[in-house]
């Protein structure tokens, strides 16, 4: 498939199919994680897939707490790796 | 942002796709509600389908007809749509939508008829140490990336848990060029041959299903380690390995057994659980399906105890994808007569889709009795691993709370904010309930009710219902 979207990851440049979710962009360029969580400080991905667990969380032009396993990459996306509750407490 | 229409489907999977042609084609206006992009839900995910030769009730040709349907306006179908809430306001039932997480103020209240709730299901994991790495995920998870995203998780997988969905995942990820290092499930399905678990299984996908998956395994020399379990999965920020164990017919890990495969990617699950959020917050009467977890109580109508709340599919209890559909088209006629319509199908033809619908559900039955949860994972799994992942509580803090006095799950939830995180209980209660050996209804209950299925943004809750 050749329509390709080019988005961020934290600053660096990244490419997904029309139609690919975040998760999907992210893992196909070699990311397994993109959140740590507010307890231990401990990475996570995607686990369910399907929007039920909400361990794929991440920010999204500014917005906090995007599901990557559902959420669609647009072009010219900024996408942020998140740290505990997306908010920067 | 307020509709209305006769019968609001919840759902575009096998059993809601099914539903709302039925009831579109008896004259219903029909309103079809899914998270998803494309219908099909988790068996089909928008996969490009040839075209049906004939018309009929088979998953191809329905999708033909709602595609139809929904480009004659008879169905208003509404993709990346969430329902997160189920009212009653008189006769009508009013259902809560929102856009996705890119869209969560696209909100809107559907006044309806009848509901049907087709919301299927969501894999049920056990905690072991490590599950939390990153690259250990469901076996739905990898099939979502491998089916919906053409991505593999990982080079070299593990494939764990128990059912024939594991030899499902497995053949998807050797289709696409993933190396599956085995196949660890902790139950002992082939006592005879492969033919009897054709046989219990050919009911679970579509007829062939099966012997595909097996002969994928054969070809790739694919081990198939029955009364095997992960005891730890390995690995500091991502999954390196796991730890596997023989196991006893209760699921004790035998000790001198242990050895460790090398794996980039794991997938795991235990079955399923239905999604039945919506049905809770009607206070619908819930049973114990065949796999023993939570269930709506439907009639031969798929009707349940809430007047004008049908439902079909996996929230009836997990029975597979032919299941779903059969459920799913029985519901749709029972709408149509609901909403004062002659229903499309004809009495012989509900009369042979009633039939099917009760064998599928005896083979589900046969397949549950094979592949259960057994209770040795319950005093076998370490006090450090983690049960509820949105909170990182682990296994001793549930425990504790038990040694506390706690006698339901809800006590339970409040002392060790187990399932108190973004996920509410979704991905632990059934760890946590089989972890304090609740399984009477109530409790069970309990911890599936939640006010709002996702998070919403509050000027949305705010909002009035509307009169219907
Ligand atoms: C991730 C996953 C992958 C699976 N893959 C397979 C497979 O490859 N092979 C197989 O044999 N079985 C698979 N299954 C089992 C599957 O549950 C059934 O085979 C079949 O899909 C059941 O059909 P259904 O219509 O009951 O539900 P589903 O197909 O699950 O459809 C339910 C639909 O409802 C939507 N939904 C849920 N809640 C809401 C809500 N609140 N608002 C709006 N929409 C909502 C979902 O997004 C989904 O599209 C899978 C299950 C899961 C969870
Ligand atoms: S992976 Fe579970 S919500 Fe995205």
């Amino acid at each position: 498939m050749s329509d390709e979207i080019r988005f961020t990851l934290d600053g660096e440049g990244m490419t997904a199919r029309t139609g690919q979710s975040i998760a999907g962009a992210l893992i196909a360029g070699g990311a397994m994680s993109w959140r740590r969580t507010r307890f231990d400080d401990r990475p996570r991905g995607v686990f369910c897939g399907i929007g039920a667990c909400f361990d794929c969380l991440i920010t999204v032009n500014g917005e906090a707490n995007v599901r990557a396993c559902l959420a669609q990459v647009r072009e010219g996306d900024r996408v942020e790796r998140q740290e505990g509750t997306g908010y920067g407490e | 942002m307020a509709s209305d229409c006769d019968v609001a489907v919840i759902g575009a999977g096998a059993a809601g796709v099914a539903a709302s042609v039925v009831a579109a084609r008896s004259g219903c206006r029909v309103t079809l509600i899914d998270v998803g992009d494309r219908p099909g839900g988790q068996y089909y995910r928008g996969a490009d389908l040839s075209p049906s030769p004939r018309a009929g009730v088979d998953y191809p040709a329905l999708a033909g007809d709602l595609d139809r349907l929904v480009a004659a306006h008879a169905v208003d179908y509404r993709p990346r749509t969430t329902a997160y809430a189920l009212e009653r306001a008189g006769q009508r039932l009013l259902v809560r939508t929102r856009g996705d997480d890119r869209h969560r103020q696209d909100v809107d209240i559907i006044g309806a008829g009848t509901v049907i709730l087709a919301t299927g299901a969501f894999d049920r994991p056990l905690p072991f140490p490590g599950w939390t790495l990153p690259g250990v995920m469901t076996g739905g998870g990898a099939q979502s990336l491998v089916k919906g995203q053409h991505v593999l998780p990982g080079r070299r997988i593990v494939v764990a848990g128990t059912g024939p969905f594991l030899l499902a995942v497995a053949a998807t990820l050797l289709e696409h060029g993933a190396e599956v290092a085995a196949v660890v499930e902790a139950n002992d399905p082939v006592v005879g041959s492969v033919r009897q678990l054709r046989g219990l299984t050919s009911g679970l996908g579509k007829a062939g299903d099966l012997g595909r998956f097996i002969a994928a395994l054969a070809r790739h020399r694919v081990p198939y380690l029955r009364r095997h379990r992960i005891v730890e999965a390995l690995g500091e920020d991502r999954v390196t390995g796991v730890r596997i164990a023989r196991v006893d017919a209760d699921w004790h890990p035998i000790p001198g057994t242990e050895r460790v495969l090398e794996c980039d990617a794991v997938s795991v699950g235990f079955g399923f659980v239905a999604q039945l959020d919506l049905a809770a917050q009607l206070g619908a009467r819930m049973i114990r399906g065949a796999d023993g977890g939570l269930a709506v109580e439907v009639d031969d109508d798929q009707a349940t105890s809430v007047p004008g709340l049908l439902a079909a599919g996996e929230t009836t209890g997990i029975g597979g994808v032919e299941a779903a559909r059969v459920e799913g088209l029985v519901a749709g006629a029972t709408a149509a007569v609901l909403s004062d319509h002659a229903s499309a199908l004809t009495p012989s033809a509900l009369e042979r889709v009633r039939r099917q619908v009760a064998r599928w559900r005896r083979f589900a039955a046969g397949l549950h009795a094979t592949f259960p949860v057994r209770d040795g994972w319950v005093d076998s799994v370490r006090e450090d691993s983690l049960v509820c992942r949105c909170e990182e509580v682990p296994v001793s803090r549930v425990r504790e709370a038990v040694a506390l006095g706690a006698r339901d799950a809800r006590t339970v939830k409040l002392l060790s904010r187990a399932g108190m995180g973004w996920c509410q209980g979704r991905m632990c209660a059934a760890a946590v309930d089989g972890l304090c050996g609740f399984d009477d209804i109530a409790s069970l209950q309990g911890a599936s009710y939640r006010p709002v299925s996702v998070p919403v943004p509050l000027g949305a809750l705010a909002a009035e219902p509307v009169e219907g």
